[in-house]
């Protein structure tokens, strides 16, 4: 349980990064995210994926452009803002201080 | 084979079975819920339709279907996840300044009317949600003006027609001053769907231009109108109807108490009056039930009727109400039956005459005795010993409702061979002339004969066993010329033939007897011939003077005129010719 928890709290910790990553690659829909971090096993529905992305988006993280589609309504497909770009690298660069720590926890700082 | 629905999603139309539809929408209310409190709540779920169409459009594509059905819609489930699903990844965290900021844009106030508290258009509902107070002080302060000056009507109506009216939830948010998410949206899906369109289309409704609010204000205003009638004069015809039936329960009631009291004390006496006294012994039981019937069913229907208008409830089955309108029908026929085997009782008429020559007076006294007739019977019956208490019981005058039209009319009349007689007609009416003959002979009539006193009873009654069948009692008296009548007290009501009520007002005051004389021209009140004679006296001088004056002083012309004119009047008033 206690694990579960723990488990949850890390996904949940580097979804956004990871979406804003998937984002940064260019311009890409909503499901193409879902399948993108399906493929990472990052395993998430896509339900979750709408309030994240209208939360970035109204953080001016994300923007989005309507694009006609040949099946159904038009589609969203998302940017990211410069602002968005500048958060990202920041989150890059708390990654690899992430990385690092849980690196030198598991094995030592000498090695 | 399935009934499929037409669903809007996504602006996009898709044909859905029916089993399908309901899990998508149960799905959909369920991810309301879920951002219901989520500052983003209808791009969210807007989003998510989006993608739910998309999803649906691509299967019936791939699986070339024209109709969505339930395995479908679990697969679009199944991707989009359960809303269980969306809590362990997406934590609910709001941050506050974006929070804020997007509520400030919709927490603003606006000024709509408030259709679900109205009491007439809801403009006082919609300004008190404004202001923030209860809308109770505003109609107050709405009346106030109204009762101050009546310019109140003036400013409602306006206000009716520049304030537009809540109709989406998010303008019944905006009115109340709450964000517009979707935390009151969880009653019905299809109202939530009209909602966000509606939301899209909110520009448009803002620029409607006056002319056009107006014209809503006018259908409203009708709307209302009849709304008020209908719930008022709903309330009216279920206050009168209450009214009928108390009413009528109480005389159905009296009917069946009436009724029962009629079989039960089955008192004689009661048939000697007027309505009874027309029915046969032998038909009376089948006469009383079946006119019991005719009145107690349709008032009993009315009653139904009425418990039907007050309570919305059929008080009776229609197997019932037959019956009963069968049973009505034979008691109408029995009572007509009966009404017209009666009124063939009146066909014939037969007439009996009783001729006694009176002594002959020089005056007459008539009166009338009121004392009711009895028999030796009947005085043991009553108590009444006339000899030594000096008891007397008296008649009533009057007619009432229930007392049979048995009052006897008198004639006065001159005699031609100078001597008096007193002549009674007793007339009847009965099925045969020998029966109607019969009916004559049942009629009992006392007068007395007191030296000249004449007194007369004023009724006549019917000998036990006989029923009333229009028996008249007509007496005639035949007096000689120049006999004198005194006609005491009230006697005067029963003559038939002279009005006299306007006798004996000058001689008398106490008024309790009025003198008339016979003469050649027939009966005259002795007091009017006295005021006559001194007229004629008075006018028999003047017409002297006058033909004196024309006589000896003949100088003026005009004057002679005016005097041969009045001649001519007095003469004519005294019935003397002119030559």
């Amino acid at each position: 349980m206690i694990a579960e928890n723990t488990q949850t709290q890390m996904r949940k910790g580097i979804l956004e990064y990871c979406v804003l990553s998937i984002i940064s690659r260019g311009e890409i829909y909503a499901s193409d995210i879902i399948a993108e971090l399906r493929s990472a096993k990052l395993l998430v529905v896509e339900g979750t994926l709408y309030p994240l992305l209208t939360r970035l988006k109204n953080n001016g993280l994300l923007s989005y452009n309507w694009v006609e589609s040949t099946s159904g309504p038009p589609r969203k497909y998302y940017t990211l803002t410069e602002v968005g770009k500048g958060i990202l690298s920041q989150l890059d660069q708390t990654w690899q201080e992430l990385a690092y720590a849980v690196g030198v926890s598991q094995k030592g700082a000498n090695s | 084979m399935e009934k499929t629905i037409i669903i809007n999603i996504g602006n996009t139309i898709i044909h859905i079975e029916e089993s399908a539809y309901e899990l998508l929408k149960a799905y959909l209310i369920e991810v309301k819920q879920h951002f219901a409190n989520h500052a983003d709540d209808l791009e969210i779920v807007t989003d998510i339709e989006n993608r739910i169409a998309e999803l649906l459009t691509e299967q019936l594509e791939e699986q070339k279907k024209q109709v969505v059905d339930s395995s479908n819609v679990n697969s679009v489930i199944g991707q989009m996840g359960r809303v269980q699903d969306f809590d362990s990844n997406e934590e609910q965290e709001e941050e506050p300044v974006i929070h804020t900021a997007y509520q400030h844009q919709y927490a603003e106030k606006k000024l709509y009317r408030d259709m679900d508290e109205r009491v007439i258009a809801g403009v006082c509902a919609g300004i008190a949600h404004y202001v923030n107070t209860e809308a109770k002080w505003i109609r107050l302060a709405m009346l106030l003006i109204v009762f101050l000056g009546g310019a109140g009507v003036l400013v409602y109506a306006i206000l009716w027609v520049i304030m537009p009216k809540a109709k989406s939830r998010i303008e019944k948010m905006e009115m109340k001053g709450e964000p517009a998410n979707l935390q009151g949206f969880q009653k019905n899906l299809d109202e939530e769907l009209q909602a966000v369109k509606e939301r899209l289309s909110e520009v448009n409704k803002h620029a409607q231009p006056l002319f056009a609010r107006f014209g809503i204000f006018i259908g409203e205003f009708f709307e209302w109108l009849g709304r008020f009638i209908g719930g008022t004069g709903k309330v009216i015809f279920k206050v009168i109807a209450g009214i009928i039936i108390v009413f009528g329960v109480l005389f159905l009631l009296s009917l069946i108490i009436g009724f029962a009291a009629f079989q039960g004390f089955w008192d004689e006496s009661i048939y000697e009056y007027f309505p009874f006294s027309v029915i046969n012994d032998s038909s009376r039981g089948v006469i009383l039930l079946s006119a019991f019937v005719v009145c107690f069913i349709p008032i009993l229907a009315l009653v139904l009727f009425s418990i039907r208008v007050a309570f919305n409830k059929q008080a009776i089955n229609k197997t019932l109400s037959f019956a009963l309108l069968i049973i009505w029908l034979v008691g109408v026929a029995a009572t007509g039956y009966h009404a017209a085997k009666i009124s063939s009782e009146f066909k014939q008429h037969a007439e009996l005459t009783q001729t006694a020559d009176l002594k002959s007076y020089k005056t007459y006294v008539i009166d009338i005795d009121r004392s009711k007739y009895f028999s030796k019977e009947d005085s043991i019956n009553y108590h009444i010993d006339a000899n030594q208490r000096r008891q007397i019981v008296t008649e009533d005058f009057e007619n009432g409702p229930f007392v049979s039209p048995n009052n006897i009319r008198i004639n006065i009349e001159k005699s031609e061979n100078g001597i008096s007689r007193l002549t009674q007609k007793y007339e009847s009416q009965g099925k045969t002339f020998p029966g109607a003959l019969q009916n004559a002979q049942n009629i009992d009539y006392k007068y007395l004969l007191k030296d000249s006193a004449i007194i007369f009873s004023p009724r006549f009654t019917l000998r036990k066993g006989t029923i009333w069948r229009n028996q008249e009692v007509w007496l005639t008296l035949e007096v000689p010329v120049g006999t004198r009548l005194i006609l005491k007290d009230d006697s005067y009501r029963y003559i038939n033939n002279y009005g006299t009520w306007d006798c004996g007002e000058i001689e008398n005051d106490g008024n309790n007897y009025s003198v008339w004389i016979m003469t050649e021209e027939g009966l005259k009140c002795v007091a009017q011939l006295k005021e006559e004679a001194i007229k004629n006296q008075k006018l028999k001088e003047e017409l002297l003077n006058l033909e004196f004056l024309q006589k000896n002083k003949s100088t003026d012309s005009v004057y002679q005129d005016s005097v041969s004119n009045r001649i001519k009047e007095v003469r004519a008033e005294l019935g003397i010719n002119v030559e």
